[in-house]
Order: C-alpha cells, then sequence, then structure tokens
C-alpha cells in the first residue's frame, strides 16, 4: 500500500513555502507607494469616465478596447450611450493624469473654448461664437456639447458667452495649434472644417479633449484611428463598484463561513480536531489563492477584479468538500478497525479516497480549463482564480487538513500516555508529603 | 410511494423544461413582467441615469455625504430586488445609477425613490393640532428643521405592548436624540412634523419630556394599518439622504461586453461539459451514462430557478453555473466509486448499488450541508451582490443533491435489473480486479 501519510513533512513543508510566499506578496500590497502585491482594478479604485461623440461615426466598443490595451490600460470598460439620439462612447478607466478641470460652469466652458481654440485648427476658421449659434437653432442639445463639465443639459448662455469672451484668445490661435496640434492625421483636416457647415458639429474636430500626459496619448491613438472626437459629454473621476465596505464585510463573512462549517464538522464527526484542521486547510486555499494573484499581479499585471470576491466566496464554499470525503473514510474505519494505529487508518482512508478526490477535482479543472481557453477574457481572471482553489483544495484536503489531523491526534495520545505517569508521581508525592 | 418517484420526476422535469423555455407571465408577483431570463449589464446594458448632489449654504457636499448618499440609493434599488445595479460616485458630486435590461427613465426613477431630505420640524403654536398628512401647509415654509434624517439610526414596525396595536419604533443617532429631547423637554403634548419633500409623512404629538433618542410612533386611535407603517418606516430608513439630489440626464448604455461574450463563454461551456460528459463515460461507463441524463437534468432544472427567482445572469453568472455542472457531478462520482468498491468486495450489483449510495451519503450530506451553511450565512449578512451569490450557491447544492440521490439511484435501480446490464465491465470493474474470496463464487457475484 502507498505509504501517503508518512510523507506528509514534504506536504508540510511545500504548503508553508506557498503559505509564506503567498503572504508575503499579499502584504506587499499594503506598503505604501510600492508597485508589488495586489493590483485592484478599477472596480475597488475608481478611475476616469470619459464619455465622447465621435464625428465619423461610433466605433466598435472591442476595436476600442483594443487601443485602451494597447494604451496599457487593460481592465478598462467600454460602452455605447445613447441619449438625444446621440452615440457616445464611454470609457471607464484607472485614473488618468490631466483632469480637465470640473467646477462652475462658466470656468469649464471656458476651459473648453480654450482648449478646443488651441487644439483644433479650424476653430480659427470659424468664429466660436457663430458656431454655436446655429446649433442652437438646428438642435438645441447639440449646442451644450462643448461644456466639459457632466452637465449635459446646461444652459446655452454661459458658453456662448464664455465663448465671447475669449474670443481675443482665438486670434492667437493658429499658431498654438500648429504648434501643439492634435488632430495627427491630416486628412481629416478638411472633413473637421466641413463640420459646422453639416451642422453636426460644434464647430470644431476638438472640443476639450485632453492633449498632455497619458490622457492625450490616448486621446490622440483613439483620434488617429476612429476619427475626431467632436464632443465631449463627460470627462470626470469615478467611484469603485466595489466599496471598501462590501471588501470588509466578505471578509467578514468568510470568517463567520468558517467558524460554522467548523462547528458543523466538529459535530457531525464528533472530533473538534477535524473540524479545526479542515478550517485550516480552508484557510490555506484562500491565502494561496490571493497569493497567487498577489505575485502573478507583481509580475504581469494580473488584476484582481470585482468577480474575484464571488471566487473566493465559491472557494469556501466548497474547499472543505475533499477534506469532509477523506474525514467521512477515517470515521468509517476507525469503527471497522478499533484498535488499530491512526496513523495506519488515516493512511488507509486516503489511499481509499485519493482516487475520488482526483476524479472530482478533474471534472471541475475540465470544465474550468475550457472556460480560461475558450472562454472570453473578461472572464479569465475569475476562471484563474477558480482554478487554482480547486487544485489548492485538493492538495490541503490530502497534505494539509488529514496530516494535520493525525499530529494533533498523536501529539495528544502521547501527552495523555504521559499524564497518568505524571499524575501517578504527582499522587505519590501526596502521600510522602502526607 | 417507492413507484410513484419515476413520474413525480417527470413531472418535475416537464415542468422545469416549461418554465426554461416559455416566457410565462409572472402572474403571481407583483412586480410584473413576464417570466424571463434576466441579463446583467454586461450582456445586455441597459439605463443609465445621473443624479447630482446639491449642496446648500451651510452643508457643502463632502465625499463622506457623496459615499453615503451613494450607499443609501444602492440600499434602495437593492431593497426591490433588482438584482446587479452599478451604483457609483463620479466627480465631486454626481452619482450615476445603472440597471440592467431597463429602457424606461420612469423605471430608474420609482427605484430611486424620493430624491429630497427629511426633515424634523417643529410645527408652531398657531398650527397645533391642524396638522395632518399632505402637503406643508402655509406659515411652515420657511421654518428651520430640527434635525434632518441623517439623525435616524433606525426604524422598525413593533407592536405596542398595551394597546396591541401596530407602532413604529425610531431610533435617533446621538446629536438628534440630544436636539429632540431639548425640543419635547419644552413642547409637551405638542405636534411636530416629519416632512419630505414637503410632504408631511406623520406628524405625531410628542406624548413625552425624555426620550434619550428612542421614540414610538403610533397610528392615532385606530392605530397603523400594516402598509400604513411599513409606509412611514420605508420613509425613515431610507428618505433619509443627507443632501438633496437632482436628476442631471438619463442615457441608454450598451452592454459592455456584449452579446459576443456571452455566445463565446456557452461555447467553452458546452466543450467543458462535454469533456465532463467524455470523462464520465469512460471512466465508469454505464453509471457514467446515468450521471450525464442526470446531468442535464440539473442543468434545465437550475436554470428554470433562476429564471422563477429572477437571478440577473451575468457572464460570471453564467460561468458559475457551468461551473456547478461540474460541481454536480462530484456527488455522482462519490456514488460510483463506492458502487465499484463494493463490486470489488464481491458484493452482486443491485447490493453494490445500494451499498454504494448508502455510504457514500454520509460525505455528500456533510458536505454539502457544509456549503449550504455558508450559503446561508452570506444570504442573510450579506449585501445585494453577496446575496445572488449566495441564493444561486443555495440553489446549486441542493439541486445537485436532488438529481444525485433521487435521480440516479432511480435510474441506476432500474439499469441493475435490466439483463444486459448485469455485466460488471460495465461498471467500469474487471473481472481481475475482484478480491480473491469472491472470485471463488462467480455466479453470486455476477447477480445472475
Amino acid at each position: 500500500m502507498f505509504d501517503i501519510i508518512g510523507k506528509r513533512r514534504y506536504g508540510y513543508v511545500i504548503s508553508a513555502i506557498l503559505v509564506v510566499t503567498g503572504l508575503v506578496f499579499i502584504l506587499a500590497t499594503f506598503i505604501p507607494g510600492g508597485a508589488a502585491g495586489l493590483q485592484f482594478s478599477i472596480a475597488y479604485t475608481g478611475g476616469t469616465v470619459w464619455e465622447v461623440h465621435f464625428q465619423d461615426g461610433t466605433p466598435d466598443p472591442v476595436a476600442v478596447r483594443a487601443v485602451l490595451d494597447e494604451q496599457g490600460l487593460p481592465g478598462s470598460e467600454v460602452a455605447i450611450t445613447g441619449a438625444d439620439n446621440r452615440e457616445f462612447v464611454l470609457i471607464r478607466t484607472e485614473a488618468l493624469s490631466l483632469q480637465a478641470p470640473e467646477i462652475a460652469e462658466g470656468s469649464a466652458a471656458a476651459a473648453v473654448a480654450a482648449a478646443r481654440a488651441s487644439a483644433s485648427p479650424s476653430a480659427s476658421g470659424v468664429a466660436p461664437n457663430e458656431s454655436a449659434a446655429p446649433n442652437e437653432s438646428a438642435a438645441p442639445n447639440e449646442s451644450v456639447a462643448p461644456a466639459v463639465t457632466t452637465e449635459p443639459v446646461a444652459s446655452t448662455e454661459p458658453v456662448a458667452s464664455a465663448v465671447a469672451s475669449i474670443t481675443p484668445d482665438a486670434s492667437i490661435t493658429p499658431d498654438a495649434s500648429a504648434a501643439a496640434s492634435t488632430t495627427p492625421d491630416p486628412s481629416s483636416s478638411p472633413d473637421a472644417s466641413m463640420a459646422p457647415v453639416a451642422g453636426s458639429g460644434d464647430g470644431g474636430p476638438v472640443a476639450g479633449v485632453p492633449t498632455a500626459g497619458q490622457f492625450g496619448e490616448l486621446a490622440t491613438a483613439l483620434q488617429q484611428k476612429f476619427g475626431n472626437i467632436d464632443e465631449v459629454r463627460q470627462q470626470n473621476s469615478v467611484g469603485p463598484v466595489v466599496s471598501a465596505e462590501l471588501v470588509q464585510q466578505t471578509f467578514l463573512l468568510i470568517l463567520m463561513a468558517a467558524a460554522a462549517i467548523m462547528i458543523w464538522v466538529s459535530y457531525r464527526f464528533r472530533d473538534f480536531r477535524m473540524g479545526v484542521s479542515a478550517i485550516v486547510a480552508l484557510i490555506h486555499d484562500v491565502i494561496v489563492t490571493v497569493g497567487v494573484f498577489a505575485i502573478l499581479g507583481t509580475f504581469t499585471g494580473l488584476q484582481v477584479d470585482a468577480l474575484f470576491v464571488t471566487a473566493m466566496l465559491t472557494i469556501i464554499g466548497f474547499s472543505v468538500h475533499d477534506t469532509i470525503v477523506v474525514f467521512d473514510r477515517i470515521r468509517e474505519n476507525r469503527q471497522r478497525y478499533l484498535g488499530e494505529p491512526l496513523e495506519l487508518i488515516v493512511n488507509h482512508s486516503l489511499v481509499q479516497t485519493i482516487g475520488r478526490s482526483l476524479t472530482t477535482s478533474l471534472t471541475l479543472v475540465l470544465t474550468l480549463v475550457a472556460l480560461l481557453v475558450f472562454g472570453g477574457e473578461a472572464i479569465r481572471p475569475f476562471t484563474l482564480a477558480l482554478l487554482v482553489g480547486v487544485v489548492a483544495g485538493t492538495y490541503s484536503s490530502l497534505f494539509v487538513a488529514t496530516p494535520l489531523f493525525l499530529d494533533w491526534h498523536l501529539r495528544a495520545d502521547r501527552r495523555k500516555a504521559d499524564e497518568p505517569a505524571a499524575a501517578k508521581s504527582k499522587s505519590k508525592a501526596k502521600t510522602s508529603a502526607a | 410511494m417507492q413507484r410513484a418517484v419515476p413520474y413525480l420526476v417527470l413531472a418535475l422535469f416537464i415542468g422545469a423544461l416549461v418554465v426554461a423555455l416559455v416566457p410565462l407571465p409572472r402572474a403571481w408577483s407583483d412586480t410584473g413582467g413576464d417570466l424571463e431570463t434576466k441579463l446583467g449589464l454586461d450582456l445586455i446594458g441597459g439605463l443609465r441615469g445621473e443624479y447630482q448632489v446639491v449642496a446648500t449654504d451651510n452643508q457643502p457636499v463632502t465625499p463622506e455625504i457623496l459615499e453615503q448618499t451613494r450607499t443609501i440609493i444602492e440600499n434602495r434599488v437593492n431593497a426591490t430586488g433588482v438584482a446587479e445595479p452599478i451604483v457609483v460616485t463620479q466627480g465631486a458630486d454626481r452619482i450615476s445609477v445603472e440597471l440592467p435590461g431597463v429602457e424606461d427613465e420612469a423605471d430608474i426613477r420609482s427605484l430611486i425613490g424620493t430624491t429630497g431630505v427629511l426633515e424634523f420640524m417643529p410645527v408652531p403654536p398657531e398650527l397645533q393640532g391642524t396638522v395632518g398628512e399632505g402637503p406643508l401647509p402655509e406659515g411652515m415654509q420657511d421654518i428651520e428643521p430640527l434635525f434632518t434624517g441623517i439623525e435616524i439610526a433606525s426604524a422598525a414596525i413593533s407592536q405596542d405592548q398595551n394597546t396591541r396595536q401596530l407602532v413604529v419604533d425610531l431610533q435617533l443617532k446621538d446629536t438628534g436624540a440630544r436636539l429632540f429631547d431639548e425640543y419635547a423637554a419644552d413642547h409637551y403634548g405638542e405636534q411636530f412634523a416629519i416632512v419630505l419633500d414637503n410632504q408631511i409623512m406623520s406628524a405625531p404629538a410628542i406624548r413625552a419630556t425624555r426620550f434619550g433618542g428612542r421614540a414610538q410612533i403610533s397610528g392615532g386611535t385606530g392605530g397603523f394599518k400594516p402598509s400604513e407603517a411599513q409606509s412611514l418606516v420605508t420613509v425613515l430608513k431610507f428618505g433619509s439622504l443627507p443632501l438633496e439630489i437632482r436628476e442631471v440626464g438619463f442615457s441608454s448604455i450598451s452592454a459592455t461586453l456584449g452579446l459576443d461574450f456571452l455566445h463565446q463563454t456557452m461555447l467553452a461551456g458546452i466543450v467543458g461539459i462535454a469533456l465532463v460528459f467524455g470523462f464520465m463515460l469512460l471512466y465508469y461507463r454505464v453509471p457514467g451514462m446515468v450521471a450525464c441524463i442526470a446531468l442535464i437534468f440539473y442543468s434545465i432544472f437550475a436554470y428554470a430557478l433562476f429564471r422563477l427567482f429572477g437571478v440577473t445572469l451575468t457572464l460570471a453568472g453564467i460561468a458559475a453555473f457551468i461551473l456547478s455542472v461540474g460541481m454536480a457531478v462530484d456527488a455522482n462520482i462519490l456514488i460510483f466509486e463506492r458502487t465499484k468498491e463494493e463490486l470489488r468486495s464481491g458484493k452482486n450489483l443491485t447490493a453494490a448499488v445500494e451499498a454504494g449510495f448508502g455510504r457514500a451519503w454520509t460525505s455528500i450530506f456533510d458536505s454539502n450541508v457544509s456549503t449550504l451553511i455558508t450559503a446561508t450565512i452570506l444570504f442573510y449578512f450579506g449585501s445585494s451582490v453577496v446575496k445572488g451569490f449566495a441564493l444561486v450557491l443555495g440553489i446549486g447544492v441542493v439541486l445537485s443533491m436532488f438529481t444525485a440521490i433521487v435521480l440516479s439511484r432511480m435510474m441506476l435501480r432500474w439499469v441493475v435489473q435490466q439483463r444486459w446490464a448485469r455485466q460488471r465491465h460495465l461498471f467500469g470493474i474487471d473481472d481481475s480486479e475482484i478480491s480473491l474470496d469472491a472470485r471463488s463464487r462467480p455466479r453470486e457475484a455476477s447477480g445472475v
């Protein structure tokens, strides 16, 4: 018969290495200013939301996401929004440097006008206040276009006045635009200058589009690919979807569930050492899974997304299954082979159940690998977390929970064997004292 | 009783098929709408509403207030059972609310509820005794409120011990408790008003001079009707936005991932489940076949239950569902392994199958109950996202236990009665594996 339990030292060593390494990388997350450890996605950190209209038609979200990936902004979300019969591209991404001021309407509009004036060559051709006027009559909603504030229903007057007040600046724009042109595609300029005539734009291809920093690079890349951005509906910071509160709550719930499972296993197996060992294995699985993400996050930038919480909950829901199968067999064999050494019984139980432990995990691994290989990019981190959890769960039931239970028992037995002797010597001492 | 089981299972299966495939009107629920598969924002998109928190002269919009408002709005949306909304803060004073599968602005409006501030207002002497529920009367428009709904710690329905009438218990936070006691000390017997959006929601008389933060609102001589008490509790609990919010605008929002991802994931799922089926058939043969049928049953039944409970399926939810199929097979594996073991020890087929179910039951029960415990804790203590997950987890566990213990057992019992099936190799056992003393009695062991 295989001697699995005799090799439990190796199991302890491997688990210790896994857990310690994992913990180091997990804790590295909390070093302020460091880039190591878990990389949280925008679901946890919040970021920037940018909603823009492309003059040449709405691009495919998948293509936009590809550009974001190229710009080093993975994990961004792209959606098409529609309001007032106009389609916008909504981009949620990690916080980008260079935020346009988001203050009072008047000053924001002024900033927009300034940005527009300096950025767009065509703006110099058309007087800004003139371009606003036709729009107002054509479609009232479009006249708000240049406002960078998130206010889609801003009154047109402040915008117009702000633009008017800035007109003197507009006279110097030709030079400025030549120096810092954000329209890299020269072929698009003729189109752009046509825009006000067609009445579809607000007077220029670029309105309040950032030109500097990472944000500017992104804007440039997007415009290179999909044509000019002629309206910015909003450009704002966005809060986290997964609040710190939810993460805290999940952590607390995992502890509560672990305690409840411990009580249940202790009760069903009439052995609290089994309950505690099962929970130690469960915590082991959680640490290993989070640790793998912390390590991969450090070296490959793999992000922890909103679904990670769900994956952790799934792992704690199923981690003890394999452990219980082994413990169930130990329970049965203890009664059947009463009087045999526990070490033999435990090893026999492991040998008897290892086949089904591996098979039940194999079915899960098969489905998860299929999802990992053929499923979409979006669920890949989720699937990976589950895969690590399932493998860790099977491993820990064999090499953490069961050996731990055995060693604890053996130690207790040894102590029990010592105790009568100790008690005897004590009573002897008492009698001698008397 | 035993004979009825196959028919019962068949009836359940047909019922599940109907629920899974036919768009039924949801007649029994008051939320209305057809019984249909709900997809999440990532798959079908929805509607996006934007709100602005309005600062007052003496109260600017702080990040704390913004987050507090976001939480209240999220709670309000979740209280109605619409799963998987996305409520986030935006900029310094905005909150955006995205709801899956919604097209009508009115739907968001009704879920967000009131946008105003709940205020506790003194009633001036000249209006005492005349104030009731309804619009704020002349002469009360400009009165400074005692405090606002932020000061409410909790509100709940309970029963008065003496009158047996329904009452609403109100607990105030420290500042509110102090302010209310100060006011009550001078205004014993007078009315005060709980006001929301310029509407008086309740105007109880003060019947004590010291409350210490705990007040009880009774419904006058007739007492509250249950619905009245409930709506007052709702107002007190969720009406308390720290500052007023204002609609900024609505826009439709497309799926962030889209149906292509759904199809891709479903294809991956089919590949994964096909691998599991193939493995089961090769490794366990006839029982493997039984397990596959049980799994198909499981999938249809689980899908039907998701529709019944209105579970919102996001891409991750679908991946989890596919995973649950891989997990549902576990119980079958435990049973078949045990059956094999019993066959090896020399039992005949019928006895081995029965022993397989009997002996595997304890471990299946113990492990699934531990998962159910987790699901229950998550459901009772978790917030909406976690609750939805717990529901799916619970459904999956109970259903997989049912399919393994009832369905697989029923089918296997039938199979072992069939002449063609009475060969051990169909159960994945070679004769050489049988223990020696059992092999000396081949006739009995083969069960013929």
